[in-house]
Order: structure tokens, then C-alpha cells, then sequence
């Protein structure tokens, strides 16, 4: 269905190759995920399937393409649309109406489709996604779930053959992103529809995949694309979720792939260690840097958060997890006074701050919002720095910046426009502008969106390292595989209601929706991160 | 559902009222009339989706805000309430009832034809005011839906930028401060720009190149509006009365046959077609009656109520039944719309709400019910083999 033959790719300017002798064959009907570290070149590979490298994108193109059996490359992005449906990252980015079932029957009103074909098409992909109870409802309305399935429907209206979709789970939460992806095992299943789906999260859709495509870092020009069946690829691969990390590590063969499948060997494994109960957080009596004190805050009349009290000692990571729409970022905007509470208080590092000014709160609390890029405009990252400093009226000095530049790995891009640096690097440049005041107290809401493992890992490091020098950290995040690595302590929140509060294997690890994967595999014991087990089975890690 | 034109001769009526008249009883029909229509609509509407600003705070900030600028400007009026030193530019003088009044009409005013605006924003989907445009001008059309729907995007944007720039500190002091608000918001509106025509582009929707023929059927239409130009001043300034109407109906007749022939070379079919019921003549008649009431003088009709000025000195403002009754009209889109869509004016019991959502529910999917469920499957297994032939544009 799809075949790449050593193709190689340079975008418009650039000095290296973004594919370099890609080359691969995949059959029809096959679900195939493509993986690689941030810049490996995924999102090109993705658009060379339906001609939107090079025709939209210019620059040089070599090699030899077929897709449905027709050669993208001469066949226009527009022929392939009928072939090829393409859904982005960001639904948001590629709507172009504003209802359901006007989005979904757009680019068949452009092909002047006949009414009752076009009526028939509409009724199927609505059918197909669950989405005819939707079908009315403006997509403002609706939630990152289902406007991603809105976006995969109208992807699909032309009935084509492949479906490539670029990091479409990246914005959701656990729950919406297993809606999106149970959508695409149906088509795959049913349909014979081939999808080839790139995806940062493995440990969401690993299980799903019958064939992996894993690029190399564009860096690394020596080892070429590996293409295959799933358990045949795992094995050589560097970035995995942390079920397939462990299976490698105790050699378990076949490798697993879903927590079932992982269950067969780890409970004749863990039968062996006597049971102990799971760590419980000792109760902190340090100093609470934050704090809310029974906050209630309304929108519109209706509770988002109620009765809250909760604190975040010095030196602690606290990470807040919970569905979308659960307040967790209204807690966040609450305690640097972008909302007011409508009752109780608000504390920062021993002083009540309720209803003070947000420049003035954010002197001594550091804030990263979702979208990071929103806090970028200066003409270089060293100014973005400064600028912050000028903001509160700090002296803009080396000493201070510096240091700071080189603990976010930015030193070498200092003098470099924030914005074309890579998802990460901006992540850090935006964690720089908030942290250079050098507040007592750091809150980040997602910080994890559009990482890999890598990058992730390091971004963990950091808050650790900060931990360590006395910061109260506290973040928002629905990636419970980081969440395990990171926190110090975990609370949920429900409804504006916070309904569990302890230590990170006590609350995650009896949670069915939060709890990571090693949790899964080990329930009861504690372990929530690879080496976590590995200690807890008597194994050496080896590298 | 009321036609998207329909819809429009509702709101060009409302604005004819509200800018025709300064009175204050007539002002407070026409936008208890946009109210109730508000009311009526959000109310039938599940899940709507949370307006940006209500006109009752709209009017709650612009009322005040005009009537004091008012006041603090135009000095005229004999109720003098306190005066200004004169020292003071632009500021200095008496401030009088007058002015003050005048103001906060004009802030009511406002406030009416902000509400109008809701209330269409909220009736019409993006797709039904945009099927009016000729399709002639399909690409005016689309470049239109996408910026319509852009608005909703970049305000959500501009409040994140808002909060992301006072979170570092961020303060407006002068004109420079502008600059982190404004710089974000532009990248980022250029970036959602690219996204989207990459989005486009692979739902096969590309640019057509022009034809000889399109150019030339441009031409036409700039020689057609010249033609009708010519005609008219020609009738009017010189009185050639015949040359001037043949000159005009040429000019005209080049104009729609220009368009008609380049409506055809864009194959372009309807999804969902809106269909002219009865109801929406009776929405354009009474919102037709409502609106000449207050623009052209009737036999018979005392209008004077209408030219009411509180300067020189504030009297008492007239009122006539009449005329209120053809205000009135503007209530019509609140009153015809469909049995069940009426609901609202009636008290619902608790629980009725999830009852009539559960019923459009299984309505919906019993439409879709209804299809053999095979043949979709059937139909989706078997994608299209060849490439059905792209109508215009793109070389190939």
C-alpha cells in the first residue's frame, strides 16, 4: 500500500537532510506507527505520503514514492486527498467551519459531490466516529476528543485508503486520547483501512501497532529506518514505554506488548517477593511555600473548585493529576491571583496574597502555562530572560542569567530566535523566562505535551535538581509515566473537589485510570517506575 | 430553522431602528425584542457555547461610558448641572442633563445593535451566511468562513498572551508595552494561517488557476458597473433619460451574466441546502414593516415621536401605539420558530431538559438507523479505484 524506496528529503534552507534513504514497504491494511526522538523527521515522512513534501513544502526531493499505487509526487496533494486523509496535531488548526457536520462535508461540497452521495458519505463517517449525537453541536463546544474525531471524520469522508494522522492523542487526556485511538483500531479492524500514525506516548499505542517504523536521529546518519512487525523492532529500539523497557531487561520472549500480555510473566516473577505494603507519605511539617485554604471559585455561577486546602512543602514535588475540565488548571491560575477566589485564602511562602496582583504574586511564584509559546516574542533567548528581570524591576545581571542558561542546556542558543528552536528547547526557554526572578515556587501546568522520552526524562531531572535546592514545585499533568518518575506526592481532583492525597504508590497505584504501567503489572506492591521494579525484584539494572 | 436571509433582513431591520430613532421607549422595545429573541434562541439551543461578553454588561459598561463622554464634551443644553473651568481643554463648560441624556441614548443604541449581533452570530452557522454569497465570488466565500471562524481562535489566544505576559511581570504603561501582546498573537496567527492551508490543501482544495474566459467575464463586470454609472448619471445629470436606461440595463444585464457564467465554470454542490419556508416571509414582512416604519413617512401616521432630541431642552418623549405595535415585529423570529423549539416559553419541569436531549439523541440515530449497516461497511470497503475527476483548477 505504501512504499518508500531511498528517499531523501531537504527542506527549503536547510543544510542537513530532514529523510535521509528512507526506505520501506508497508502491505495494506496494516496499522503502523512511526517513532523517533523530536526532529527525527516523523511529521515529514507523514506528509510525503499524501504530496504535501514537496509539492506544499518545496525543497529537494529524491527517490521513488507509490501509495494506493498511485506516485505522489506526480499525482498533486489534491488527487491524493482522495486516497490519503491527513489529521493533524492540533484539530483546532485545520477546521475551516464551525459545525460538525458542515466541517465533515466541506471538501466534498469543493469536489461538487452529487447531494445524496455526498449525504450518504456524511452519514457513514458520523456513524463510524460515534459522532451523530454531535452532528448539530459547534465545535467550540465540543471537547479535544471529540474535535480530534471530528477532524479523523472529515479525514475520512473521501473514503480513502490510508489514514496518517500526526501526534493525534499529544493534547488529550488518558480517557479521550483511548476514545481516538479505539475509533482507529475499528476502522483498521473493520474497514481494512491502513493508518500510519506518528505518536510520541508508545505506552498509548504500542498495543494497538502491527508494524513499527522507528527513523533514526537525524545526527545519527549511520543507522538507517528500521520497518517491520512490532515485536521484531522493540527490541533495537532506544526510546520504550516502561513494559517493554522491563521485558527487555529480564529478557521476556515475545516481548509484551499490552499489561495482559505483560501479566503472564510478571506474577510468576513477583510470587516469589513477599507481599509489602506500599509506601505511605510520612505527614510533612516543613515550611509550605503554597497554599490554599478552603478556596471556593466560581464561573458563571457554577462551582470549579470547592473547598480546596492544600500546601506544597519547600523541596517537594507535588503533581496534581485529573479529567479534563477537573479545575486543576484553575488551581494553578487561582494561586497566582489570575482568578480570585470567590472565598478562603491564598499563601505564598508564609504571606496571604489573595487578591494581589499577578505581577506582583509572580515575582515569587514562577508559572509555565500550557501553552508555553505564548510567553515567547523577544529577538533572542537570552532577552526573553531579561526582559522578565526589566518586567519586575530586577537588575538584569550576568550572574544571575548565566547560571540559569546553563542549567537549562540553552547556553549554546542563547543568541538564537526562541521560536525556531525545537518543542523542547522552547519548553525551556519559556521555564527560563519564568524561573530567572528566581521564585520559591514553580507551577507548571502539562509541561509533558509533544515531549519524548528523552526530552521528558531531562525535564524531570530538572524539577528534581530544584527540588533538591528548596523549590516547592507543583505540576498538572495526565502523563502518569512521568508523574511516577517525578512526584514527590500525588493529589486527584475531581469535580473542584480534591479526593485523594499521599504518596505517589498509594494514590497511583490503587488508581485504575492513573495508575502507570509497572503498577499494572505489579498491583500492590509500590512500584510505579522500571527501576522501581527492578530493585524490588532483586535485578541489577543492566544497560 | 429561520433562512440565513431571513436572518439578515431581521438584523438590517433592528439597525435600522436603532439607528433611526433616539427615543428612548422605541430604543427599549427594539432591544427588549433582540432580548427575547436572545432568550429564545440560547434557550433552545443545547450546549451553547458561552458568549464572549452579554449585552447586558455591554450595555452595563457602554451606557455609562457614552453618557459621560457625552456630557464631558458637548456643552450644549439648558439644564445645566455643574460647570468645568473653562481652563480646561475640551473638558471645560458646563455640563448639562442634556448632553448627559443624549449620551446614554447613544449608549443604548450601541447596546441594541451589540445584541442584534449576538443574536445573529448565534442563529446562523458560518456555512449558511456564507451560502449566500454568490458563488461567483467562491473564493471571497471561503477566505470569509475561515476568518469568521477564525475570531473565536484568535480571542482565546489573545486572553492566553494576556495571562502569559502577567504571569512575567507584564505591565501596560505605554505604547512599547504593546509590542509582547501583539508580537505572540501575530506569529501566532500567521503559524495557525500555515497550518490551515496545509490542513486545506490536503482535503484537496487548491487554488484555480484563471482561465482566459474568467478574465475576460472580469472585464465584463468592470465594463457592466461602469455601463450602469454612465447610465445613471446620464439620466440624472443630463437628463437623456433613454440612453441613460438602455446604457443601464446593458451595464446590468453584463453584470449577472458575468456572474452566472463564472458561477458555472466552480461545480460546487450543497450539502445541506436552506429552503424558503413561509415563516421566513413572515419574519422578512414583519421585520420589513418594523424597519419602514421608522425610514419612510406613512399617510395617516404620526412619526414625530421618532425625531425625538433632547437638546436644546430635555422634554418628555412622545410615544405612538402604532408604532410600537410594528416594533413589535422584530419578535417575530422568537415566536415563529417550530413547535418544539418553543418550549422554552412555557415552564419546564425538572428533568425535561434531559428528556428532550435524549429524544434528539435517539432521533438523530435513528436517521442514521435507518441506512443497512452493511451497505456503509460495504461502501467503505471499497474505496474509490479510479480518481474521480478533479472539476477545475490544478493542472494535472
Amino acid at each position: 500500500m505504501i512504499i518508500f524506496r531511498d528517499v531523501s528529503y531537504t527542506y527549503p534552507g536547510a543544510t542537513r537532510p530532514a529523510l535521509r534513504h528512507v526506505d520501506f514497504h508497508l502491505p495494506e491494511a496494516t496499522f503502523a506507527l512511526v517513532v523517533g526522538r523530536s526532529g527525527a523527521g516523523k511529521s515529514t515522512l507523514l506528509r510525503c505520503v499524501n504530496g504535501l513534501v514537496p509539492h506544499f513544502s518545496g525543497g529537494t526531493f529524491a527517490g521513488r514514492l507509490a501509495v494506493a499505487g498511485l506516485d505522489p509526487l506526480s499525482a498533486t496533494p489534491r488527487v491524493m486527498s482522495r486516497y490519503v486523509g491527513f489529521v493533524f496535531q492540533n484539530p483546532e488548526a485545520q477546521f475551516v467551519l464551525d459545525r460538525v457536520e458542515d466541517e465533515i462535508a466541506f471538501a466534498l461540497e469543493n469536489a461538487a459531490m452529487p447531494r445524496q452521495e455526498m449525504r450518504v458519505r456524511v452519514e457513514e463517517v458520523l456513524d463510524l466516529l460515534d459522532l451523530a449525537a454531535l452532528r448539530e453541536r459547534k465545535l467550540e463546544t465540543l471537547s479535544g476528543g471529540e474535535r480530534q474525531r471530528v477532524a479523523i471524520a472529515a479525514a475520512l469522508a473521501f473514503r480513502p485508503r490510508v489514514l496518517v494522522l500526526d501526534e493525534p492523542t499529544s493534547q488529550l487526556d488518558p480517557q479521550s486520547a483511548e476514545d481516538v485511538l479505539n475509533a482507529l483500531v475499528r476502522l483498521n479492524h473493520d474497514l481494512g483501512l491502513t493508518i500510519l500514525l506518528a505518536e510520541h506516548r508508545l505506552e498509548r499505542v504500542l498495543q494497538y501497532a502491527d508494524h513499527v517504523i522507528a527513523l533514526p536521529d537525524t545526527a545519527d546518519g549511520a543507522r538507517g529506518v528500521l520497518c517491520g512487525a512490532t515485536r521484531e523492532v522493540l527490541p533495537q529500539l532506544e526510546l520504550l514505554p516502561p513494559l517493554v523497557a522491563l521485558a527487555r531487561q529480564l529478557n521476556w520472549q515475545p516481548l509484551p506488548l499490552t499489561t495482559k500480555e505483560g501479566l503472564h510473566f510478571s506474577r510468576a516473577l513477583a510470587e516469589r517477593i513477599p507481599l509489602a505494603p506500599p509506601p505511605t507519605a510520612a505527614p510533612r511539617h516543613g515550611e509550605a511555600r503554597l497554599a490554599l485554604r478552603r478556596v471556593w471559585v466560581h464561573y458563571d455561577q457554577q462551582p470549579v473548585l470547592r473547598d480546596i486546602s492544600l500546601e506544597v512543602q519547600r523541596g517537594e514535588i507535588l503533581v496534581l493529576m485529573g479529567r479534563n475540565g477537573s479545575g486543576k488548571t484553575t488551581l494553578l491560575k487561582t494561586l497566582v491571583g489570575l482568578v480570585r477566589p470567590t472565598s478562603g485564602q491564598v499563601w505564598v511562602d508564609g504571606r496571604e496574597v489573595t487578591g494581589e496582583d499577578v505581577a506582583t504574586i509572580c515575582r515569587r511564584v514562577g508559572y509555565l502555562p500550557q501553552e508555553a509559546d505564548m510567553l515567547l516574542f523577544a529577538d533572542t533567548v537570552r532577552q526573553e530572560l531579561e526582559i522578565t528581570l526589566r518586567n519586575h524591576g530586577l537588575l538584569e545581571r550576568d550572574a544571575t542569567i548565566e547560571p540559569l542558561l546553563a542549567q537549562l542546556g540553552l547556553s549554546a542558543h542563547a543568541g538564537r530566535y526562541p521560536r525556531d528552536l525545537s518543542v523542547g528547547e522552547r519548553q525551556r526557554v519559556a521555564l527560563g523566562a519564568i524561573t530567572v526572578t528566581q521564585p520559591v515556587a514553580l507551577l507548571l501546568d502539562e509541561p509533558t505535551r509533544g515531549l519524548d522520552y528523552a526530552a521528558k526524562e531531562a525535564l524531570s531531572a530538572l524539577l528534581r535538581s530544584w527540588r533538591d535546592a528548596g523549590m516547592a514545585i507543583l505540576v498538572v499533568t495526565h502523563d502518569v509515566e512521568f508523574a511516577a518518575r517525578t512526584a514527590d506526592r500525588v493529589a486527584l481532583i475531581s469535580q473542584g473537589e480534591l479526593i485523594a492525597e499521599g504518596a505517589p504508590a498509594e494514590v497511583m497505584g490503587a488508581s485504575p485510570l492513573f495508575a502507570p504501567q509497572m503498577a499494572r503489572l505489579f498491583p500492590g506492591r509500590g512500584w510505579l517506575t522500571v527501576e522501581d521494579s527492578l530493585r524490588g525484584l532483586g535485578v541489577t539494572d543492566r544497560p | 430553522m429561520i433562512h440565513p436571509l431571513a436572518w439578515l433582513i431581521w438584523l438590517a431591520a433592528e439597525l435600522a431602528v436603532l439607528s433611526a430613532t433616539r427615543n428612548p421607549f422605541y430604543l427599549a422595545i427594539a432591544i427588549a425584542c433582540a432580548a427575547v429573541v436572545l432568550l429564545c434562541l440560547r434557550r433552545r439551543t443545547v450546549d451553547a457555547p458561552p458568549m464572549p461578553l452579554s449585552p447586558l454588561r455591554f450595555g452595563l459598561v457602554v451606557l455609562p461610558l457614552a453618557a459621560l463622554f457625552n456630557a464631558l464634551t458637548v456643552h450644549i443644553g439648558r439644564t445645566v448641572l455643574l460647570r468645568l473651568p473653562a481652563t480646561l481643554p475640551l473638558l471645560g463648560g458646563p455640563i448639562t442633563l442634556e448632553a448627559l441624556t443624549f449620551g446614554a441614548l447613544n449608549g443604548l443604541a450601541l447596546t441594541g445593535i451589540y445584541a442584534a449581533f449576538v443574536v445573529l452570530n448565534g442563529a446562523v452557522a458560518v456555512r449558511a451566511l456564507v451560502g449566500l454569497i454568490p458563488r461567483a465570488f467562491f473564493p471571497v466565500a471561503v477566505v470569509t468562513s475561515i476568518a469568521l471562524t477564525f475570531v473565536p481562535v484568535t480571542l482565546r489566544h489573545w486572553q492566553q498572551i494576556r495571562e502569559a505576559q502577567a504571569i512575567r511581570g507584564h505591565r501596560i504603561r505605554g505604547l512599547r508595552d504593546w509590542l509582547p501582546l501583539f508580537l505572540p498573537l501575530l506569529v501566532g496567527g500567521l503559524e495557525h494561517a500555515f497550518q490551515l492551508a496545509e490542513a486545506m490543501t490536503a482535503r484537496g482544495f487548491a487554488g484555480a488557476q484563471e482561465t482566459a474566459g474568467a478574465r475576460r467575464a472580469r472585464t465584463l463586470i468592470a465594463g457592466g458597473l461602469l455601463a450602469l454609472l454612465f447610465g445613471w448619471l446620464l439620466w440624472l445629470g443630463w437628463r437623456q433619460r433613454t440612453l441613460g436606461i438602455t446604457l443601464m440595463v446593458l451595464g446590468g444585464s453584463a453584470v449577472v451574466a458575468s456572474l452566472w457564467w463564472l458561477g458555472r465554470q466552480r461545480p460546487r454542490t450543497t450539502y445541506r441546502p436552506t429552503r424558503w419556508y413561509p415563516r421566513d416571509s413572515a419574519v422578512a414582512l414583519a421585520s420589513g414593516i418594523a424597519a419602514a416604519v421608522f425610514l419612510v413617512a406613512w399617510p395617516g401616521l404620526d412619526r414625530s415621536s421618532i425625531f425625538f432630541y433632547p437638546y436644546p431642552a430635555l422634554a418628555a418623549p412622545g410615544f405612538n401605539g402604532w408604532i410600537a405595535l410594528a416594533l413589535g415585529g422584530l419578535l417575530a423570529p422568537a415566536l415563529l420558530t417550530a413547535p418544539t423549539q418553543r418550549a422554552w416559553l412555557f415552564r419546564r419541569t425538572p428533568g425535561e431538559d434531559e428528556v428532550l436531549k435524549r429524544d434528539a439523541t435517539v432521533q438523530e440515530r435513528s436517521k442514521v438507523g435507518s441506512m443497512p449497516s452493511h451497505a456503509l461497511s460495504v461502501a467503505v470497503r471499497q474505496p474509490d479505484v479510479e480518481c474521480p475527476p478533479v472539476p477545475t483548477g490544478e493542472p494535472q
